[in-house]
């Protein structure tokens, strides 16, 4: 069932690539948004089916691949990998339709944005590690490709510098990977806690920061966040909407999945450092994004500070601060892809994104009202705001960490405050005041008159907003599938490895201690 | 008339070339096709518009003197329960507006009328209205007699809300005359538009204004004829003095049009008046001339709807385009002022006359520096 998930996109982009016929920019387009839509129902399908109560892989699926090398195609789905599944899904989809069918090259723009939704679910999917490296590395080319083709001025500059950010992300991976293969002995990569109970806590240790690194440059991390902000530049809405709302998580994922999940002795003894690291970044984050005069610059950067909010409740690893960690995944995806679709559609209609010229959008017959509108409550939720999504995940993470690094969570919590700061920067300079899109003259200038907003362009972002509203208001829609994984997730592995035989062997286990968990048993 | 001293350099004011083209008998608005259509066509739903103030403004003035509570005072008289649930639909004519340019005429003042309430003989006639009104009411028989003020300033309200009225009855046959000269094909031009209303304003010139209200049977002369206020100079001038130029401050707004610089610190010096308002705020909550738009949006004539419908948002920023065109059309009404009000006939050769008539208009341009004059010239 899986499988699906990864096929229908790549298997689409296939055929839009080698489509016969004359494929027009708007079929390609209305083609890819049936292929995006079936994958979510397909995960919709998924969803009805998931166990809640279970906390193991669900629908796990294995096939051999190449064996000498330890390569198997194994997937499973649990309640990390669902709700990234849906948001991968919903995201893809709403970038599609963001997308202008006045694009030129229409038929690789598609098939690229519909690679990258098959790989990034490969990767969310996947129970092996070169597997997931793969994936990882298979929806790098089309982004780089995204970015250098249909980009801004300066995207050459700005997809290179990715390239090579994002390239040696997946090298450090790939290198924490072999050296933990290689160091437990194992010939398999496939997805094992129990893979690093045999090293030591220095290599445990040398391993997870190598990890930590590789995929800090993805979340980004302060200071290996340098290529984001740049790249969102040049980047069009679409993929922009793509890049903070999915392609971000892959990182946070790596850091719960992999470097919390493989390594979770060397995680708590460098927790500490990683709390005060995400203060850094959150700080950071915040503090740039209120000094940034370019719309768009401003949110990339408030993707900075936000997912620091997930390093820091992964840091505290608690039941609640870990499912927090989910929620805010969930949540940034959904308030930053609003967030980029609205300063998209400002950036289509006035031609600047400068805050130091744009004024008064949200007058109510010459502006941009409803973008207005919405934008507002973006922030709102971006900042926090009781109601909205963004509260939920931001209160469980700090409830969640703050018995265990109270410290830092005041910390990242003045970073909540600064959010309230440069995002009410941006909407009073922007929407606020007289209408203006340029700055003032000293000769006479016409009415200001900008194009009109068509629903279209606004149905995406109504669509999200109403999203961010109702899991605000109903979070448990949200929580339910993630609980019980996160609850198994932060048990460290090596308290279930330390108990005697004896009290294993008592519990009311219908089997016993067997050759399946001879593994966990080992004293 | 509140004149202003040529104080500039004739030599290099800006809007030098604005007096030479009144000089020859042009306006402020540039002649231009569209121009016309634009300023005939909202001249048209303006005149529709200011018949039913008119009507209301008289209605209030003669019929809901000193009721202290006028529920029913945009109803003219007749409550029904459909006219009720229209009201409250608010798909009607916004008497406010004509009651915000009432109040706007009141505060900002100048002219006979003006003089005239204040006057001892207008006190008088006001007392005697006052106590027959208030004659089987004594708790505000104890009010008036506590605040002695009160009353009287109500009073005055309604004078100037008849006389509003009186002089909106004019200038709304004179619109809709405009309109119906256009439609035979006999006002094609933007001088044409500034004539007919030149020949308007002098033919009602010496109009009386008068107001007196029935009491149980008897009439009061609050504003007698023997006061000799008359159309132009003490209802015309003043009103194009306390709207067109002055304004008042809309809440909510002053503070980011100050941001723009556009608005003096000083209320006293405001200049936010119909020739000086930007009309982007068009559309939002506390910008009164929204009303007065939306009040003209129902009438429009279909060439001119038309016109809207082809811009750049078509009908989404209507009430914006219709405040634009009502703002092309009021400089044609100051042009028809300026002109009806200048010493000495334009094309005079006494050069003596010449200079007087060139100070005059270099006053008026002093005033229009900071106005909406130069946006108007770009189409």
């Amino acid at each position: 069932m899986l499988s699906a998930l990864l096929l229908i996109p790549i298997v689409g982009a296939i055929a839009i690539i080698l489509w016969p016929g004359e494929l027009k920019a708007a079929q390609a387009r209305a083609a890819s948004m049936i292929i995006l839509a079936a994958s979510l129902v397909w995960v919709a399908l998924l969803a009805s089916r998931f166990d809640v109560h279970g906390s193991g892989m669900q629908f796990e699926e294995a096939l051999a691949w190449i064996e000498p090398l330890g390569l198997t195609y194994k997937l499973g789905l649990d309640g990390l990998s669902l709700p990234l599944l849906a948001i991968n899904s919903l995201l893809s989809l709403v970038a599609i339709y963001a997308t202008s069918i006045t694009i030129h090259r229409p038929r690789l723009y598609f098939a690229l944005m519909l690679l990258i939704n098959g790989a990034v679910a490969g990767a969310f999917l996947s129970e092996n590690l070169l597997l997931f490296f793969l994936f990882y590395e298979l929806e790098l080319i089309p982004l780089y490709l995204l970015i250098a083709i249909w980009g801004g001025a300066r995207r050459g500059y700005a997809a290179t510098k990715f390239l090579i950010y994002t390239a040696l992300s997946g090298i450090l991976i790939l290198g924490a990977f072999l050296g933990l293969t290689w160091l437990s002995g194992s010939s398999s990569f496939d997805f094992d806690p129990s893979m690093a109970q045999t090293l030591t806590l220095t290599e445990q240790t040398v391993l997870l920061v190598t990890l930590l690194i590789g995929f800090g440059i993805k979340v980004p991390l302060f200071p290996f966040h340098t290529w984001l902000p740049d790249a969102h530049v040049e980047a069009s809405t679409p993929v922009s909407v793509l890049l903070a709302g999915v392609l971000l998580k892959l990182g946070t994922y790596g850091l719960l999945r992999f470097g919390f999940g493989l390594f979770p002795e060397a995680w708590f003894s460098i927790a500490p450092w990683l709390a005060s690291w995400a203060v850094v970044s959150v700080l950071y984050g915040s503090l740039a994004a209120i000094s940034q005069t370019d719309m768009k610059k401003m949110v990339a950067y408030s993707s900075v500070g936000h997912m620091g909010y997930v390093l820091l409740a992964a840091a505290a690893a608690t039941p609640l601060s870990i499912l927090g960690a989910v929620l805010q995944m969930i949540s940034h995806g959904l308030i930053s892809a609003l967030l980029f679709l609205l300063v998209g559609v400002v950036y289509k209609k006035t031609g600047t994104r400068d805050l130091t010229v744009l004024r008064g959008l949200l007058n109510p017959e010459r502006g941009l009202p409803i973008i207005g509108s919405l934008m507002i409550l973006g922030v709102m939720a971006s900042a926090g705001i009781p109601g909205m999504v963004g509260f939920i995940s931001e209160f469980l993470v700090f409830r969640g960490s703050f018995t265990a690094f109270s410290t830092q969570t005041l910390l990242c919590m003045l970073g909540s405050g600064l959010t309230s700061v440069y995002f009410l920067l941006l909407v009073n300079r922007s929407f606020f005041g007289r209408l203006a899109i340029a700055p003032p003259t000293a000769t006479p200038q016409p009415d200001v008159n900008l194009p009109p907003v068509a629903w279209s362009d606004r149905f995406p972002a109504v669509v999200l907003a109403l999203i961010i509203l109702a899991l605000g208001l109903q979070p448990a829609w949200m929580t339910r599938w993630s609980e019980n994984t996160t609850l198994a997730l932060h048990q460290p592995y090596s308290v279930v490895a330390q108990l005697p035989r004896q009290q294993v062997s008592q519990l009311p286990l219908s089997v016993s201690c067997s050759d399946t968990a001879d593994e966990v048993c080992q004293p | 008339m509140i004149t202003h001293p040529a104080s500039v350099d004739a030599d290099i004011h800006p809007l030098e070339s604005f007096v030479e083209r009144l000089l020859q008998g042009d306006a402020l608005l540039p002649d231009t096709e569209t121009n016309v259509l634009e300023v005939v066509g909202i001249l048209k739903s303006y005149g529709v518009v200011l018949d039913a103030y008119s009507v209301n403004l008289c209605y209030m003035a003669d019929h809901q003197f000193l009721v202290l509570f006028p529920f029913f005072k945009y109803f003219n008289g007749e409550v029904t329960l459909q006219k009720l649930l229209k009201f409250w639909w608010h798909d009607r004519i916004n008497y406010e507006y004509a009651e915000y340019c009432m109040r706007t005429m009141l505060w900002h003042g100048g002219g006979g009328l003006d003089a005239y309430l204040d006057s001892p003989d207008f006190a008088q006639r006001c007392e005697a209205a006052v106590q027959a009104k208030t004659r089987h009411n004594p708790p505000i028989r104890l009010l008036h007699k506590l605040c002695p003020d009160f009353l009287p300033e109500q009073v005055r309200m309604l004078a100037y809300t008849s006389a509003l009225g009186q002089f909106w009855r004019v200038m709304s046959d004179m619109f809709i005359d405009l309109s119906d000269r256009y439609d035979r094909g006999e006002v094609r031009t933007i001088p044409d538009v500034v004539d007919h209303i030149k020949a308007g304003l002098v033919a009602a010139a010496a109009n009386p204004i008068t107001y007196s209200v029935v009491l149980d049977g008897q009439a009061y002369d609050l504003l007698p004829a023997s006061a000799g206020l008359t159309f132009l100079m003490d209802a015309a001038v003043p009103y194009v003095e306390a709207v067109f130029f002055r304004g008042t401050p809309f809440l909510g707004t002053v503070s980011y049009n100050a941001q723009a610089g556009q608005i003096p610190e000083e209320q006293n010096r405001f200049e936010y008046g119909a020739l000086y308002a930007d009309p982007l705020p068009v559309g939002g909550a506390g910008i009164p001339p929204t009303l007065l738009m939306q009040d003209m949006r129902h009438f429009l004539p279909e060439y001119l709807h038309d016109f809207y419908r082809q811009s750049l948002r078509g009908e989404d920023d209507l009430r914006v385009q219709v405040c634009q065109s009502f703002q092309k059309s009021m400089f044609c009404v100051t042009t028809a002022a300026i002109l009806g009000l200048m010493p000495h006939p334009a094309d005079t050769q006494n050069p003596a006359e010449q200079q007087v008539n060139r100070d005059y208009l270099l006053s008026w341009m002093n005033r229009f520096t900071t106005s909406r004059l130069p946006v108007v010239q770009l189409g």
